[in-house]
């Protein structure tokens, strides 16, 4: 019926009839995939009719699945007995009583008496005493009370030691105590027949051991400790502090110095340019104030931290180190035909540290960038040239090279044009003013010297305001180098912004 | 069941402590039954004596105190044949009545008298938690610094006259370390009339750490201090006179610091006894200590203690006024500290918390001693002074910076924190191969008790 309804939509819809017959059809698709879909709450003559394509609704109409109910006293309620036990771990028949299931084998262990364990206890004949265990400090009688302390109070030294109480002989410390026990042991087992393996048995033995002169002086030094007057502990504590701030210059006079190279030597320092900080263990104040402290050191005295340390690895030299000279002309050669160019490693950086380390990288990622001051202009340059200096197609050693020494023409140049204009517009303004002061009027001076519009005025914007704000800068520039960063971003898009306008004027 | 090693075989856990006597069931969290310790009793003249004969307990219950007072027993005292009636339970000391003394079986949180001990237990276990004693295994706590004979003489009373089928007796230190959950502590009670240190170790007691002394009346001193201070004229008030309510007839509204008008019940004066009054006037004390008194959590300071303020009491004569911050503090200073006249005119001054502490760590092992100083346990009535705790903070992080002080904040926790780890105690599976049985007993005599509970 239900196929008979489908076929009468389809023809209703118009829809092809499907290539195969309907009964075969039919016939396959409700054993397989659609019966096993049909979700609940569906009739299944709703189901054929509209297949799969089941508004989201009808889900919801079936019947909401809840926690399913505990089921309670149906399945018979559990019956407890008040019993009489008996526990294996007492020597007597002693017969408590408590709460079991009905049912309960009565004669079955107590669950309990399974953690009544005994600790393996040594126990010695008259005959061993004599041939293996005389000692010149302890008697028989003692040692056999020894051993029975410490089997009663199962090996709980402290306890042994604190209950301890021989009248006739001397008084024992812990570690007499011990030493004792252990030595005793030790000579018994070696002495006995062994069933098992000798490793089992070594094991055992160097389980035994006990050292009394290292005890001895743990014991002395945690008295020292314990000891110590508050004076002490305070210049302790000043000692620790001063050796991390120490520990602290001198990562910070490292960090400092790779600043440096990274500086001087641009990318042939071949460190990379994202300082890592090297541990979260200084909050950030405080490393402020450190760094404070560190860039003082290493201005005023660079040398402290390195003749204090003598760390090789903190040895300044800016120039690259002659390491490699040594090569082999083989190897000159090999390089020179597969174009390889092997640059020098500084090794003054120790390689263990993360801010030394320089990966692997491309060389289309070390392109020289334009300076921070003039970026903008000079990429307008650049710009105008037809260039772009952020991407090189080929980025070779020799085209790099090209690049920079491109950047650093186009650095110049706009530099010496910034200067040019300025000293133009000051000798316009002192020309303006010079000619109102021959005119006259004191107030007008400093309108006009504010408001002078002039064509150079425009395309000065930007660098006007990094004249105004040449204090705000300089504040900027002691905040960390990725503020920096994003500063000049900033600056650039603002940069942008007016270069177009200056276009259009220019067009214009 | 074997999970959480419980197990329990409705034993039943006895704490008998100087103020009171706390009993119960193994497994709950609460004593059934909380009785005060002390007892009243009144010597019975000896002509009634011989009319009653070989009577018992059932004659002199007849009478009307003894229905209403729950516990009436006559008992033989030990060597005379004077026959005494004992006034025992809620009701027990706290009524008054003609000619009744009262005394306290427990000095320094060891039990002196052992007569009144059968007829308080009795009391707690059949009158107040209406149970058979024979039918029930019973642990008893004892002070660390208990005598040998003392717990041998609670086995006897056990076995003999209660006919208990197992019996333990174990360390108060150690329940309490256990009811803090912990098998090493450092244990510090301060009871209502005795301040102790107890270094605890895998659930055994050091005693060497309290063998010099390490338990000391230091609450006793508190208490008279506060007495002095109250009964001793100042410039500013007159004596405070401590009568108990139970000997005031009326008494009229006055303003604070005004004197008292009241009217003493005259017919009740003459048949006071001294013993009764002292008990009823330190009742009076430890009511104004417990809701004006404190402690300084910095040490003595005369600004920071008047900083706190005055605060107003009322007394049961009515007479009612501010009492001084200097006042209030300097009792709870009691604890820490001794004034140097007071140690010049008393050479056998209880020895303060800080004493105490050091002298007792000092006859440990140095290794342990960070251990216990990060386990310590501060429990029993007393520890509820008002900033006690802090105090106590303060003292112990000078010498220990990592000192960690576990006090319960449940004041039922703090107050009967031996019986709470006797109760966990008597309640593992474990344990009950610990008990000492009657068949053991009779076999081996007293000297299981030592043998077995070390």
């Amino acid at each position: 019926m239900a196929g008979a309804s489908a076929a009468d939509v389809r023809s209703i819809l118009s829809l092809p009839n499907p290539s195969t017959p309907g009964p075969s059809q039919l016939r396959r698709t409700p054993s397989t995939a659609e019966k096993a879909r049909k979700p609940d709450g569906i009739s299944r003559e709703l189901y054929s009719l509209i297949g799969p394509s089941a508004p989201t609704l009808a889900t919801q109409l079936a019947k909401p699945r809840l926690k399913q109910k505990p089921n309670l006293g149906s399945s018979g309620r559990v019956k407890w007995e008040w019993k009489q036990f008996n526990n294996g771990a007492r020597g007597d028949g002693l017969k408590l009583s408590h709460w079991v299931k009905a049912g309960t084998n009565p004669e079955a262990d107590y669950p309990f008496a399974k953690y009544n364990v005994q600790p393996m206890s040594y126990v010695f004949s008259h005959d061993e005493y004599t041939r293996l265990l005389e000692d010149k400090d302890w008697s028989k009688d003692e040692t056999e009370y020894l051993f029975q302390l410490v089997k009663d109070y199962d090996s709980r030294w402290y306890i042994v030691h604190d209950r301890y109480d021989w009248e006739d002989g001397p008084e024992r410390s812990m570690e007499d105590l011990k030493d004792r026990y252990y030595s005793v042991c030790r000579k018994l087992v070696r002495s006995r027949p062994w069933a098992g393996d000798d490793a089992s048995r070594n094991q055992l033995i160097a389980s035994l051991t006990f050292d009394k002169e290292r005890e001895v002086t743990r014991k002395k030094y945690i008295a020292s400790l314990e000891s110590r007057t508050p004076r002490q502990k305070a210049e302790e504590d000043a000692l620790y502090i001063e050796l991390k701030r120490l520990e602290q210059n001198e990562r910070q006079f490292k960090r400092d110095r790779d600043e440096l190279l990274r500086t001087l030597l641009g990318i042939e320092s071949g460190l990379p340019d994202l300082p890592v900080e090297e541990d979260g263990l200084i909050s950030a104040p405080v490393d402020s104030k450190k760094k404070k402290k560190g860039h003082m050191s290493a201005t005023a005295e660079p040398e402290t931290p390195v003749s204090s340390t003598s760390n090789v690895p903190n040895v300044i030299s800016l120039g690259q180190p002659q390491t490699k000279k040594s090569q082999s002309a083989n190897s000159a050669r090999y390089d020179a035909t597969h174009c390889i160019h092997r640059t020098d490693v500084p090794a003054t950086t120790s390689t263990t540290t993360k801010a030394a380390h320089a990966p692997v990288y491309l060389r289309s990622y070390k392109l020289p960038q334009p300076r921070a001051p003039s970026a903008a202009k000079v990429a307008q340059v650049l710009g105008e040239l037809g260039i772009s200096h952020t991407r090189l197609v080929m980025p070779t050693r020799e085209n790099c090279a090209q690049l920079e020494n491109l950047l650093e023409a186009a650095t110049a140049l706009v530099e010496t044009k910034k200067v040019v204009d300025k000293v133009e517009q000051d000798i316009r303004i002192m020309k303006t003013r010079l000619g109102e002061q021959e005119s006259g009027g004191g107030e007008e001076e400093a309108e006009t010297g504010d408001t002078v519009p002039t064509p150079m005025d425009v395309d000065d914007n930007n660098d006007a305001e990094g004249e105004v704000n040449g204090r705000a800068q300089s504040v900027v520039s002691t905040r960390s180098t990725r503020s920096r960063r994003q500063s000049r971003r900033s600056v650039s898009i603002s940069s942008v912004d007016t270069s177009g306008a200056v276009k259009r004027q220019k067009r214009g | 069941m074997v999970n959480y090693g419980g197990d329990e075989v409705s034993a039943l856990v006895l704490d008998i402590g100087t103020s009171s006597l706390r009993a119960g069931y193994a497994g709950d969290d609460t004593p059934k039954a909380i009785i005060p310790t002390s007892y009243g009793y009144i010597d019975i003249p000896q002509q009634q004596q011989s009319a009653e004969g070989g009577g018992d307990g059932d004659v002199t219950m007849a009478e009307g105190d003894a229905a209403t007072n729950g516990e009436a027993a006559p008992m033989p005292e030990q060597s005379s044949q004077k026959k005494v009636k004992l006034f025992i339970g809620q009701n027990g000391p706290s009524m008054w009545r003609e000619g009744m003394n009262v005394a306290n079986p427990v000095q320094n949180g060891m039990i002196t008298n052992f007569e009144p001990i059968p007829p308080l237990i009795d009391h707690a276990l059949r009158e107040v938690m209406r149970c058979e004693p024979s039918e029930h295994p019973i642990l008893v706590t004892e002070p660390a610094w208990n005598t040998s004979a003392n717990r041998e003489r609670m086995a006897e009373i056990m076995f003999e006259e209660f006919h208990v089928p197992a019996f333990y007796i174990s360390n108060t230190g150690v329940l309490n370390a256990f009811a803090a959950g912990k098998g090493s502590a450092y244990v510090i009670d301060i009871g209502s009339s005795t301040a102790s240190v107890t270094p605890v170790i895998d659930g055994f007691v050091l005693r060497r750490g309290i063998v010099r002394l390490a338990h000391s009346a230091l609450p006793q001193l508190m208490q008279a201090h506060a007495r002095h201070l109250l009964i001793a004229q100042t410039s500013r008030r007159p004596g405070i006179e401590l009568w108990s309510h139970q000997l005031i007839a009326s008494r009229q509204p006055v303003d604070p610091g005004a004197p008292p008008k009241f009217e003493l019940r005259q017919d009740r004066i003459a048949g006071t006894t001294e013993s009764w009054k002292a008990w009823a006037e330190a009742r009076e004390v430890e009511e104004w200590i417990q809701s004006v008194a404190g402690v300084l959590d910095q040490g003595w300071n005369e600004q920071a203690a008047s900083a706190r303020g005055a605060r107003h009491y009322e007394f049961p004569t009515g007479y009612s006024n501010y009492s001084s911050a200097a006042e209030r503090y300097s009792v709870g200073e009691q604890f820490f500290t001794h004034s140097p006249q007071l140690v010049a005119s008393n050479p056998n001054l209880p020895k303060t918390i800080p004493a105490l502490i050091s002298g007792s760590l000092s006859a440990c092992e140095p290794e342990i001693r960070q251990v216990l100083m990060g386990n310590v346990v501060l429990t029993g009535g007393g520890s509820l002074f008002a900033g006690f705790v802090d105090r106590l903070q303060t003292e112990l992080s000078r010498n220990f910076p990592h000192a960690k002080i576990h006090a319960p904040g449940n004041p039922t926790e703090r107050r009967y924190g031996a019986w709470l780890g006797g109760s966990i105690l008597a309640s593992l599976g474990t344990f009950h191969q610990l008990w000492i049985s009657r068949e053991e007993w009779e076999e081996h005599g007293k000297a299981i008790v030592g043998q077995r509970c070390k």
